[in-house]
């Protein structure tokens, strides 16, 4: 969608050893990433290729084991833990395979929750941001429920509002419609092609090509290594069909 | 679960127990951590556990054994001065329930004038650092025997002394020293020729101890003058229970020497058995408070391991297997666990209970082990293995509510209808709170605290733990500061004083005493000279006229403790414990008393407690300087004053008075029970901080492995690692501290009638046990440290979480 050419998030030969193991597992054996902003990225390979790690990797979650990671020209590395939390704070979303809230906190204050810890003396605005979002997303009527009480979808969708509720820089989401089914997931996917319908910068991994066909570009991951990338423009639901079929043929070619 | 191949679970009911061994082994090493918190509280449990019955019954079997071989007397009765040999003559025949009986001449000299030398070394010094009367006497013929160390009679020749043990251990006699005599003629010298323990005046209470010279040394000695001739008269009856009634009869004879102490036999064994009877008693009391924490814990690792199992339980379930085969599977952990526990505990507990029984076999003489010193600890230790192993298959027995489908497709141990009304709670919870409308203030505390309240069964377990390990902590600390504490004297029925007087009956007592009391008066290095006199009166009980002792003084400024009333005025009398429970009587009640004749009526006006002397006193009101049978003066040390330099400047002055130190000679009698229960009290208090730091080591680590998930999306969404971690802290330090201060409330409260009931039922006229703590000790510096073991724990495992990488947390 976006022809801006500036750079939102860049991974410069980055690699990536979990210690915890014996012998220890290289998993990244160095990624060059640029994410351009408004982008919206997806990183495909087989189970165990090192998505996830990646996503952990770029986001601070993890700390990677050499190379560099800049957010909006701000190298992420060399920050401590908390300067990182911050980052992740205000310049990320995360939305993930399982939508994971505290049972204990109805969805809207999930939702809140990150925002509040942000901007707390600005707590009128944010409530109404979250509002306006849970409104958009059609959660709206779930706001004081528990998060035993709705649907796998409304749940996703309630994790899409509380990543944007910070207003993010970037969005990662690792396999947002794995758990759930066919309809529910395409409830997701219509969510994330109208956030980056927005503008949104999303970096997503995930296993389905009906998924992977909303994004803009598609990076195949093998064995820790980047091996091809497939840039195919911006998605309507017209050519959506078309470009699934595409895609398919190019992750068969590249194995998948 | 290592049940991987479902081929297995065909044969599984045929090869259970190998499958549940194996099962076991894997999880044992698989969850180190937690296992092995769960086995030092359980070793801790059995160790107590298997400790205090072993002292108990060391204790007693010594005791038993001993009291065979020594045979006391059943009732025994001191005298000083002159008495008629004949009028007990008239009442033994009198009396056919009597088996034997004796009079026993013991000649009692100062422990200044006795001195030691070990003429190979040129070692030696004088016993003027003990408190008590050093009496010398002969074996006797029939019974109250003084026993050597190898349980036999000994009976010394010419020239040959036996010393008591106790001294041994106080001044490091040894066989072959000389022991030098000081008589007013001239120094009398004896050969240590052994050690004798003492049926009779063994225990630390007793304010005497017996030496063991030969008929020849006897009469030389006390031909020789400087001695304060005394007698015992002691009855062996046919039977103990006649004992009481015995007592009274002989009490109630005017006829008779009594002057003294009289002691029956039930109070000699009860008195003997007290010190090491209250670390045994401390000691279970622990240890049942340790099996209850033990038993919480693997209540709560069970739970936590049933729903990190329930798949493969569904599963298990699924293919027919029933749930008794199940859970015998998870249970054989246990078994191992709780075994393993009893062994470890019950061998570290002969090592434990041979030291702590050190005095007892010095004293007594080492029981021999037969079947039942063996078979006490064990019995003990296999109460324990039943009790955790019945708690441990009730918790299991959760497996045959758990249901095969919500376990294999949601993972929840909850059947269909706790699930709905697990959600009902939840919504309910989540109604209650909004952070839309929260006012600010720390997101972090806002979010510890409803974790508290979302997961307070869970957390429950830190503060009930922490109460009970602050109870643990503080009961056995409280007893011990009362029984060191200076004012303790008052429930044994003294005020409290730095020195202490003593004219025991002689020709002249009443002059000495009129001296004694006008010199110390004047005394400008004393202060708070108070002057009682001990009278017999007599008053009725169930067989006519018997003795009562009085003190009589001034207790009108005396701050003595009285359970009910308070002290007498004039006309009326204040009874101890054991006495107002003789008579029937309480405060208020008429008592009929008369002296020389002369009857009258007084009321009662308190009762208070005294463990002195059998426990039999009164009080009165009143000034008496002539007719008593012995006069005691109480005085306190001015400021700048030395109490020693004074009691040796008494000691001279008056060589009739007993002169006491008050504070060393309480020290000194109950250093035993002190030394005792001080063991117990560190044993308990570094158990208690042990578990502390254990339990919420263990119970943040099932935690924290629980709470990983919610961990990473916290940190995904923006909170440090530093907030998640004082997040953790927060919460544990806040269960900890309420356990802990209301575990000290307890102690502090309900603890005190507690112990008082476990020594009311040692029936020693303590009815109502008032602690006297150390304040800054038990109710701050202890909580402090407790507060801290516990949180140390929290610090400790949480500290672990910095440096990991988040991912991993959401992996799961
Ligand atoms: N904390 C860790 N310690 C050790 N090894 C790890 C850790 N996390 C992941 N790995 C290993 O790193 C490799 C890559 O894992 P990763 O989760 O990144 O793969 P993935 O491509 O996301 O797979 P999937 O499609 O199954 O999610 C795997 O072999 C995994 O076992
Ligand atoms: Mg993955």
């Amino acid at each position: 969608m976006s022809n801006d050419d500036r750079i939102t998030l860049e991974c410069k030969e980055l690699t990536k050893t979990y210690f915890s193991t014996e012998p220890p597992a290289k998993v990244l054996h160095g990624i060059d990433l640029a994410v351009r902003t408004g982008e919206f990225l997806v990183v495909m390979g087989a189970s165990g290729s090192g998505k996830s790690t990646l996503l952990y990797s770029i986001s601070g979650m993890d700390r990677p084991t050499t190379g560099s990671v800049l957010l909006e020209g701000r190298e992420l590395t060399s920050l401590d833990d908390a300067e990182m939390s911050r980052v992740r704070l205000t310049r990320m979303g995360f939305i993930f395979q399982q939508a994971y809230f505290l049972s204990n906190l109805n969805i809207q204050d999930n939702i809140l929750l990150p925002a509040l810890k942000a901007a707390p003396g600005d707590r009128d605005a944010v409530v109404e941001r979250v509002d306006a979002l849970m409104e958009r997303f059609g959660i709206g009527h779930v706001k004081r429920h528990g998060v035993t009480q709705v649907s796998g979808g409304q749940l996703q969708r309630a994790s899409i509002c509380r990543a944007l509720a910070g207003r993010p820089a970037v969005l990662f989401a690792d396999e947002p419609t794995g758990a759930l089914n066919s309809s529910m997931s395409a409830e997701v996917m219509n969510a994330l092609t109208d956030v980056h319908g927005d503008g949104a910068t999303i970096v997503m991994v995930t296993h389905d090509p009906a998924c992977a066909a909303r994004a803009e570009r598609v990076v195949f991951l093998r064995d820790g290594l980047l091996v091809d990338t497939r840039e195919q423009g911006a998605w309507t639901a017209e050519t959506a069909k078309q470009r699934e079929d595409d895609l398919f043929s190019w992750l068969s070619s590249n194995g998948f | 679960m290592s049940l991987h191949a479902p081929e297995s679970w065909s044969f599984t009911v045929t090869i259970r127990d190998s499958i549940a061994l194996r099962y076991s082994y894997n999880d044992l090493t698989r969850n180190k951590g937690v296992n092995l918190a769960l086995i030092v509280i359980l070793v801790f449990s059995a160790f107590l556990m298997a400790t205090g019955s072993m002292v108990i019954e060391r204790v007693l079997s010594s005791m038993d054994q001993f009291f065979d071989e020594a045979r006391p007397p059943h009732f025994l009765q001191m005298h000083k001065g002159a008495y008629d040999r004949a009028e007990l003559e008239r009442f033994a025949s009198e009396h056919p329930e009597i088996d034997a009986w004796l009079i026993e001449e013991m000649l009692g000299y100062d422990s200044a004038a006795i001195a030691w030398e070990r003429s190979s070394t040129g070692e030696g010094g004088d016993l003027a650092d003990s408190l008590i009367d050093n009496l010398f006497v002969t074996q006797n013929a029939e019974f109250d025997f003084l026993l050597d160390e190898n349980g036999s009679i000994p009976r010394p020749d010419a020239g040959e002394v036996y010393v008591p043990v106790a001294y041994r251990e106080q001044f490091g006699i040894e066989v072959g020293d000389l022991l030098r005599v000081q008589t007013a003629e001239g120094v009398q010298e004896l050969r240590v020729e052994g050690f004798v323990r003492d049926s009779q005046m063994a225990s630390s209470l007793s304010q005497s101890t017996r030496f063991l010279i030969s008929e020849d040394d006897f009469a030389a000695m006390s031909a020789a003058g400087g001695a304060i001739p005394e007698i015992i008269v002691e009855y062996r009856l046919t039977d103990t229970s006649l004992v009481q009634d015995f007592q009274t009869a002989y009490e109630s004879d005017d006829a008779l020497p009594k002057n003294g102490e009289s002691v029956p036999y039930q109070l000699l064994r009860i008195v003997n058995a007290l010190s090491d009877g209250l670390v045994a008693a401390a000691l279970m009391f622990a240890s049942l408070l340790l099996v209850a924490i033990a038993l919480l814990n693997a209540r709560f690792v069970i739970r936590g391991t049933l729903e990190d199992e329930v798949r493969q339980i569904g599963a298990m379930k699924a293919i027919g297997l029933p749930n008794r085969t199940i859970s015998g599977l998870y249970l054989a952990k246990y078994r191992a666990m709780t075994f393993l526990a009893c062994v470890v505990g019950g061998l570290l507990a002969i090592a434990a209970a041979q030291m702590l029984t050190r005095t007892v076999q010095v004293d007594y003489g080492a029981a021999e082990v037969d079947l039942v010193s063996v078979l006490v600890p064990v019995l003990a230790l296999a109460f324990v293995y039943v009790f955790v192993i019945a708690i441990c298959r009730r918790v299991f027995g959760k497996i045959r509510r758990i249901e095969v489908v919500n376990a294999l497709v949601h993972g929840s141990t909850l059947d269909d209808r706790q699930t709905a009304r697990r959600a009902a709670r939840e919504v309910k919870r989540v109604r209650r709170t909004s952070l839309a409308a929260f006012g600010g203030g720390n997101l972090n505390r806002r979010l510890a605290l409803l974790d508290l309240r979302a997961e307070a069964r869970q957390w429950v377990l830190i503060p009930i733990v922490m109460f009970l390990a602050a109870v643990l902590m503080t009961l056995p600390m409280n007893l011990l500061s009362t029984l060191s504490d200076p004012a303790f004297v008052t429930f044994m029925g003294s005020p409290e004083s730095d020195l202490r007087a003593d004219l025991e009956f002689s020709e002249d007592v009443d002059a000495v005493h009129g001296d004694l009391l006008a010199a110390m008066s004047a005394d400008e290095g004393l202060e708070n000279v108070r002057a009682f006199a001990n009278v017999l009166y007599e008053t009725e009980g169930e067989e006519g006229w018997e003795v009562l002792r009085v003190d009589v003084g001034d207790f009108s400024s005396a701050a003595m403790p009285f359970i009910e009333g308070g002290p007498p005025g004039t006309g009326e009398i204040a009874l101890s414990v054991m006495n107002a429970e003789k008579y029937g009587l309480a405060t208020g009640d008429e008592i009929l008393v008369r002296l020389d004749g002369e009857p009258s009526n007084l009321t009662v006006s308190g009762v208070y407690q005294d463990i002195t002397g059998g426990g039999l006193s009164a009080k009165m009101q009143g000034e008496v300087d002539a007719g008593a049978a012995s006069y005691t003066v109480f005085a306190d040390t001015a400021a700048g004053a030395d109490t020693a330099e004074l009691v040796a400047e008494y000691a001279d002055a008056f060589p009739s008075a007993k002169v006491t130190p008050m504070r060393e000679f309480m020290e000194q009698t109950l250093s035993y029970v002190t030394d005792a229960v001080r063991n117990a009290a560190l044993l308990t208090f570094a158990f208690g901080l042990g578990v502390a730091l254990v339990i919420t080591s263990l119970f943040l680590k099932l935690r924290l492995t629980r709470d990983r998930q919610k961990m990473g999306m916290l940190s995904a969404v923006g909170f440090s690692t530093n907030e998640l971690i004082a997040q953790v802290r927060g919460k544990t330090l806040a269960a900890v501290v309420v356990g802990t201060v209301l575990g000290s409330v307890f102690a502090a409260t309900g603890g005190e009638s507690v112990a008082g009931s476990l020594l009311a039922l040692a029936g020693l006229g303590i009815v109502d046990l008032e602690f006297l703590p150390n304040p800054w000790l038990v109710y701050l510096a202890y909580p402090l440290l407790l507060i801290s073991a516990g949180y140390l724990g929290a610090v400790f495992l949480t500290s672990r979480l910095r440096g990991a990488d988040k991912s991993s947390w959401l992996r799961g």
